[in-house]
């Protein structure tokens, strides 16, 4: 029998609505045959022709509207607002069905994503640090880049020659090259070696407050708001001050009555407030509360370091490079000719603060590499989290596989699987995430004390948001990702038939997961046991000198001047509680000041006997009181120290240490001479190395000589243990007496060297928190993982009772596997931990060995805790009677 | 009930279907009426009627049996309904009446 033409019935198929495609064509077709019988086939299929056009109607052609409408769809299908609704309901019933199970997995995501919203929040601020500055992007840093004897370094500073004091080398390019808009030099008056907070006075009013000197361009340049006076002058003239709103406060009450008034520094020089410049903002990596005029800088003050900025701002098209290139033209001839090279670059005036370490004499890492560590560590507890969630819905599969057998059976494709498991763990991970977006709320100003920044709380920002569901959803769909292709992957048929077994892969995945965590975990323990101890060691290390009872006093004001020093000496000696006072030309815990032969332009500062030619050490020079050593307790281990008796000492005696000796490759050191600048003498003993700086620093070459007045440095104390308080008194007596124009000010030497180590603490801090929540929620973890496989083997624990096994026998079944994993992780973990944690310590030059008990600790403590973790669920599992188990059916 | 209600050709195919009943789908009122009235009569044109008054409720269909002529798929038969044999008794009624009063001098004059 001869078929109609195909081609129409193509036609057909296409145009006709689905529902209604079997009658048409089964209509047509017999009438074709029916046709062929009556007029043969030629006309049967011209007329097949017509009726098929017959059928192009809009009643046919229109398609019903489907009562599954997505059915058709395919992978949409499990979007129709049906499913939609069967998914919620299920997923809400296994919320409520396993209570233990979800708070665990919530908990643990809750804890992974509040510490990356904090460490999102702390790395957004550090990033925001600078950028606010209305020319930000034309804004550069000048940086210099030396070479010298082979070696590359480089720095912030700007290159100078020494002629009564620093002359700038590029103090006029902005003339020279047109692509420069403004030029701004800075410097602060407090960084050491020889900076310190400044004195100012109005009438009765004086404060110390810390500072810098800038030229007059750095308003015009910066977008320190200026609440009164004008940008542009503000620091014009030699005798100007802009002052902060704060310091306007201070010493007039109003910023607008502070104009135009005068302050009178250091009770030297008279300044007259030209501008009140707004509170600096948290978001700011320059620090100062008055700028003083540059050339005042210059013609009148000292300096308190050799760190002299210079910022220049660029024409708005200028390039970087050839901006570059013409300052080193502009430079080159007017460096002195030696073997030391310069060459300038910039840097991005915003990028100076994440990256102003330098590397090869090039700025590059800095606090981006905190940035880098602390996002890394929150991205390893988020995932921490997610390796939870992921462990116990694979786990936990079991129980769900019939749910998934039947969804199958009735027509769910993998695709609608895999949407269903993704879109519970976002629902997951939204209440997670609202959570955490509470506990961010309550904890901010706790952690902001914690991190000493001022971040406010984001809520009102839009981009916030938009990083808050980023990461909602990245949690969402990285701890559904696995289960939700794992589940969908089992086969109805055998998951109906009651065989569930997991492929090996899936337990290697399962158990690898579990690995991974505590390799983190202990990771994180391990760093945490060494910043500790590396902490605690620096800070309770014997620094070679007795760093209990000491404070010092800067000398300034009347102090400078030698009767008042000595009277000052002579008073306080007698008083209570004072037990010895002396001076050194630096404090003495952190000594900036370094002469080192490297820098050329002191070659012959400190000679000795058999110094050889081209032959350099870098020294620290200080220079003391007679008592110095008695009263700092330092030890000798030759020679005699410096004392009264001996007529000579004062002009003739040097002190060095024994790196000192060392370094300038002396034998028999006693009684050689040494020089330093034009004093001569003889080196009369050794002292045993002590720390002059952190321990980050090695000890380096010391030479100390005495002079009993110097009209700079401090004034150190040693009180009588146990009598601070009145040592005090007397201190601040006998100071407000002979220096009135001066606030009294001490430091405790003890809390200053501490200080050395602010970063440090902080990060031991950090890192305590950190591998306590990582620990936290890997245990988390565990405690699901052997809640369930306890429920898993219920029978099989009654069973095993029923035939005579012991109690002991089933904790050890039940934990012995996570004792395994656990082992390996502490392998896997053992050599990270040592490689970073040596990394880390690289940075000290006195460190803590990385002993084996470092290791051994951190992995009892971790068993320890896992032990504690699941030893409950297991024994109260083994203790359950058979019956009860072997009943529950 | 509206006149507009029932075309005339909707009327001659919901009347084929009272004549086929129990055996009246689109195929066979085709060739019906294509020999009743001598014209073609596609069966998309009878489909789209019998669409409509299904749609009108005076007909219900049900799937029928599968035939080879049919390359094995099913027919949809149609019935009657208790409402469609009411219209078609009430537009018989009102021709009736009309030609009943139709003068029998002007039927003679016709034939």
């Amino acid at each position: 029998m001869k078929t109609p033409p195909c081609l129409a019935d193509r036609l057909l198929t296409w145009l006709c609505a689905p529902h209604l495609r079997e009658e048409v064509l089964g209509d047509l077709h017999e009438r074709y045959v029916l046709r062929v019988q009556r007029w043969g086939e030629t006309k049967a299929r011209q007329r097949y022709w017509l009726d098929v056009l017959a059928y192009v109607r809009l009643s046919i052609i229109r398609r019903q509207p489907e009562e599954f409408p997505f059915r058709h769809a395919g992978s949409l299908f499990f979007l129709s607002p049906d499913m939609l609704r069967n998914y919620v309901k299920i997923a809400l019933r296994n919320l409520l069905k396993n209570k233990s199970f979800n708070a665990i997995n919530i908990l643990g995501l809750t804890l992974g994503i509040s510490c990356c919203l904090f460490i999102l929040l702390w790395v957004l601020d550090e990033e925001r640090v600078d950028k606010f500055h209305a020319n930000e992007k034309t804004l550069y840093s000048l940086y210099q880049t030396i070479t010298a004897n082979g070696k590359v370094s480089g720095n912030y500073s700007t290159p100078v020659r020494y002629k009564d004091g620093p002359v700038f080398l590029v103090g006029n390019m902005k003339a020279a090259i047109p692509d420069i808009k403004y030029q701004a030099f800075y410097a602060t008056g407090y960084e050491l070696p020889w900076g310190h907070p400044e004195t100012f006075q109005t009438g009765e009013k004086k404060f110390k407050l810390e500072g810098s000197r800038a030229s007059s361009d750095f308003f015009r340049m910066f977008s320190y708001p200026i609440l009164v006076g004008n940008a542009a002058t503000a620091l014009n003239d030699i005798s100007s001050l802009a002052i902060s709103r704060k310091m306007a406060d201070l010493f007039f009450g109003s910023p607008q009555k502070a104009i135009g008034k005068s302050l009178r520094y250091e009770n030297k020089l008279d300044f007259v407030v030209t501008a009140v410049f707004e509170n600096l903002p948290a978001q700011n990596s320059l620090k100062f509360d008055f700028l003083i005029n540059w050339e005042a800088q210059q013609k009148k003050l000292e300096w308190a370091s050799n760190d002299f900025r210079t910022y220049v701002q660029l024409a708005d098209n200028a390039d970087v490079t050839t901006v570059e290139t013409k300052i080193n033209r502009f430079l080159q001839p007017q460096l002195d000719k030696n073997d030391r090279s310069i060459r300038i670059g910039l840097q991005r005036y915003g990028d100076q603060y994440l990256h102003g370490h330098f590397v090869n004499g090039k700025p590059e890492d800095g606090r981006i590499e905190y940035v880098r560590l602390f996002s890394g560590v929150a991205i390893f507890l988020l995932l921490i989290a997610c390796v939870n969630f992921m462990n116990l819905a694979t786990a936990r599969s079991v129980k769900r596989a019939k749910e998934i057998g039947v969804r199958k059976v009735v027509g769910s494709s993998r695709l609608d699987l895999i949407g269903q498991f993704l879109g519970e763990s976002l629902l997951l991970s939204f209440v997670a995430i609202v959570l955490s977006l509470l506990l961010m709320q309550l904890l901010l100003p706790a952690f902001n004390q914690f991190t000493g920044k001022q971040i406010e709380s984001p809520v009102t920002q839009a981009s916030f948001w938009g990083y808050a569901t980023g990461l909602m959803v990245f949690t969402g769909l990285l701890s559904g990702s696995y289960p939700a292709l794992f589940l969908s992957s089992l086969k109805p048929v055998r998951i109906l038939k009651g065989v569930i077994q997991f492929t090996r892969s899936a337990v290697w995945f399962q158990q690898g997961l579990t690995v991974f965590q505590f390799v983190l975990s202990i990771t994180l323990l391990v760093a945490t046991l060494v910043i500790s101890r590396q902490t605690s060691y620096v800070r309770n290390a014997h620094l070679g000198y007795d760093r209990e009872n000491l404070l010092y006093i800067r000398i300034e004001g009347a102090l400078m001047s030698k009767n008042n020093y000595l009277f000052f000496k002579d008073q306080l000696s007698k008083m209570p509680g004072i037990a010895m006072v002396d001076r050194s030309s630096e404090a003495p815990h952190s000594m900036g000041f370094v002469i080192d032969g490297e820098e050329g332009r002191k070659e012959d500062a400190i000679s000795w006997e058999g110094k050889e030619k081209g032959q350099s050490v870098a020294f620290h020079p200080t220079s003391v009181g007679l008592d110095f050593v008695k009263l700092m307790n330092l030890k000798l281990a030759e020679g005699r120290d410096f004392s009264r008796a001996n007529a000579t000492d004062s002009t003739d005696a040097f002190l060095v240490n024994e790196e000192a000796v060392k370094q300038m490759g002396l034998k028999n050191p006693i009684g050689k001479w040494v020089s330093a600048w034009q004093k001569k003498g003889h080196i009369i003993g050794i002292l045993k190395d002590y720390h002059t700086n952190s321990f980050h620093e090695p000890i380096k070459p010391l030479i100390v000589d005495v002079k009993e007045y110097e009209y700079f440095g401090v004034i150190l104390v040693r009180t009588v243990a146990g009598q601070t308080r009145e040592a005090l008194a007397s201190l601040e007596s006998v100071y407000k007496e002979l220096n009135p124009n001066y606030p009294f000010s001490y430091q405790f030497l003890d809390q200053e060297y501490e200080q050395l180590y602010r970063s440090e603490q902080v990060l031991a801090k950090l890192s305590n928190v950190f591998a306590a929540l990582a620990i936290v929620i890997s245990c988390l973890g565990l405690l699901g993982l052997i809640m369930f496989s306890i429920e898993q083997r219920t029978k099989e624990i009654g069973i095993r009772k029923v035939l005579g096994s012991s109690e002991r026998q089933i904790v050890t079944l039940l934990s012995g596997n996570f004792f395994r994993l656990i082992l390996i992780a502490f392998f896997i973990a053992s050599p990270l931990a040592w490689f970073a944690m040596n990394r880390w310590l690289q940075g000290f030059a006195y460190r803590i060995t990385v002993s084996w008990w470092i290791f051994a600790l951190a992995g009892v403590s971790v068993v320890a805790i896992t032990l504690l973790t699941i030893s409950y669920q297991a024994i109260r599992a083994a203790l359950m009677n058979p019956v009860t188990s072997l009943r529950s059916e | 009930m509206r006149r507009s209600d029932l075309g005339e050709f909707e009327e001659v195919v919901l009347l084929a279907v009272a004549a086929l009943s129990p055996k009246a789908y689109s195929v066979v009122i085709a060739e019906e009426l294509e020999q009743e009235t001598g014209n073609s009569v596609s069966t998309g044109a009878v489909h789209a009627a019998l669409q409509r008054l299904e749609q009108k409720g005076y007909l219900t269909s049900q799937l029928g049996e599968a035939t080879a002529e049919r390359g094995g798929r099913r027919k949809r038969l149609f019935t009657v309904t208790a409402l469609g044999g009411r219209v078609l008794q009430e537009v018989r009624a009102v021709r009736n009446r009309l030609w009943d009063r139709i003068l029998p001098n002007i039927r003679l004059e016709w034939s």
